[in-house]
């Protein structure tokens, strides 16, 4: 299963389009990323509909074949500097990095996601509970009795790439691609 | 399409086109052009600004010492052909009325010829089609070149801005100018006071949509200054206040003696119309 963690800014919609694109390389990123996906991928967390917009667009949500990839909405902070759209919050980069470790190391660390600082920091992280169980495998509640419990069944991960890493306008955006064997 | 000599454009361009004035004592820039270094220095600087088009005039408008054609030939011929070889991606306009001195520009280089008196030459539309040119048809209701409107009326001054204009592009047409090289203008100021010239202002999607491009030349002239009781040099303000308005009626060319106001007032109004993506918005859709 190909699963792929894009953010949902408005300004990747057709709706909010400008002469010179503000956002260039992270559209090229996130177009990239949904095209290697597949068509019909299932989408997590996309708010504001706006990933689903353009798969669209690109034909992608509709063209009848089976829907086996994943597409994950969420981004970090958007605090991240004094123009930031929450303003500057010095605990951002910090929340950002550990949220970067956990998805592209640890990505068991993401069930322990502090939810509160997230909405803190106005962090869309909303879809990252189900990423973390596409990633991690079953949490601890969902395991067999003891006597028949073979142990933690982990999926077998592999980080195919990050894509795009960066926040030129105070938001924490990423693009990653993950195999889920 | 509209295609302006050897340039062509898409059908809903708009077009900044810059005053360049070959003349000792036009009423903006009282001859600050008129040495053929600070003409070349003007060019350079409105290109830079970002015009699409130069308007090279040897004449004033307003009443004057008479020029006669030799005079206006030296004026203006070479300075196109010096223009057209420093600026070959530049439209290049000419305004004259006289068809010799139009057949001279083209010949030297010029894709317009920028006919300010409404027709008064019958021989111009020939030489725009010889050229294969464009020609901005305009309408002066019938006023003897270089002169200023006195006492004139109308019953309807944009029905006659629209019935002359179109008279006039039929005659172009006839005479073999290209369809998509034929621009229409009302001519503010020209055969006008100020109430018509308001009144034009105010109707001028009438014009928009007659199948031909609307020029407006509106750039610091009496109907503002007499609107606000603003001398020349104090008339931006109010000369953008029109702007915008043909802007939203749908004037494709504007004649102006400050092009990047200008640009970025017709750019404004044509994003909040919808016509025109704004050039790079993020604030609130990161």
């Amino acid at each position: 299963m190909r699963i792929a963690l894009v953010p949902g800014a408005l300004a990747l919609s057709p709706r909010y389009a400008s002469i010179e694109d503000p956002v260039a390389e992270l559209r090229a990123a996130v177009e990239t990323a949904l095209d290697w996906v597949g068509p019909q991928p299932r989408l997590l967390g996309d708010a504001h509909g706006v990933i689903g917009e353009l798969l669209e667009r690109s034909g992608s949500s509709s063209d009848g074949q089976t829907a086996d990839g994943v597409v994950v909405v969420a981004n970090g902070s958007a605090t991240r500097s004094e123009k930031a759209p929450g303003h500057f919050d010095e605990r951002a980069l910090a929340f950002d990095d550990w949220l970067r470790e956990a998805l592209t190391v640890d990505p068991g660390e993401l069930n322990h996601l502090d939810t509160s600082l997230a909405e803190e920091l106005w962090a869309d992280v909303e879809a990252i509970p189900e990423l973390a169980t596409l990633l991690g495998g079953p949490g601890p509640a969902d395991f067999a009795p003891a006597e028949t419990d073979p142990g933690p069944q982990r999926p077998r991960v592999r980080l195919i790439g990050v894509d795009y890493d960066d926040d030129p306008y105070g938001v924490k955006y990423w693009v990653i691609r993950w195999e889920v064997a | 399409m509209m295609r302006l000599g050897r340039h062509t454009f898409g059908a809903d361009a708009t077009l900044m086109m810059a005053i360049v004035n070959r003349t000792p004592d036009s009423f903006f820039d009282k001859g600050a052009t008129w040495d053929e270094s600070a003409a070349y220095e003007r060019v350079r600087a409105v290109v830079a600004d970002g015009a699409e088009i130069v308007d090279i005039g040897g004449i004033k408008a307003a009443p004057g010492a008479e020029i006669g054609e030799a005079e206006e030939r030296a004026r203006v011929v070479d300075f196109v052909a010096g223009v057209r070889e420093e600026f070959p991606d530049l439209v290049i306009s000419v305004d004259t009325w006289r068809a010799s001195v139009a057949d001279a520009v083209c010949a030297a280089g010029a894709d317009v010829i920028n006919d300010a008196w409404g027709g008064a030459d019958p021989e111009l539309v020939d030489v725009a089609a010889k050229h294969d040119v464009a020609l901005v048809c305009t309408h002066t209701g019938g006023a003897t070149v270089r002169t200023r409107p006195y006492r004139r009326e109308y019953d309807d001054v944009m029905a006659s801005v629209v019935e002359d204009c179109l008279a006039y592009a039929g005659r172009a047409l006839a005479a073999g100018v290209a369809a998509e090289s034929i621009v229409i203008d009302p001519a503010h100021d020209f055969g006008k006071n100020t109430f018509h010239s308001l009144e034009v202002t105010r109707r001028l999607g009438e014009m928009v949509g007659l199948g031909y491009p609307v020029l407006v030349s509106l750039s610091n002239k009496d109907f503002v200054g007499e609107s606000l009781d603003a001398p020349v040099g104090e008339r931006l303000t109010g000369t953008l206040a029109a702007t915008a308005v043909c802007a939203l009626a749908g004037a494709q060319i504007y004649r102006v003696h400050q092009v990047v106001p200008t640009r970025q007032t017709v750019d404004m109004v044509l994003t909040i119309a919808g016509r025109r993506q704004p050039a790079r918005a993020i604030r609130g859709i990161q």
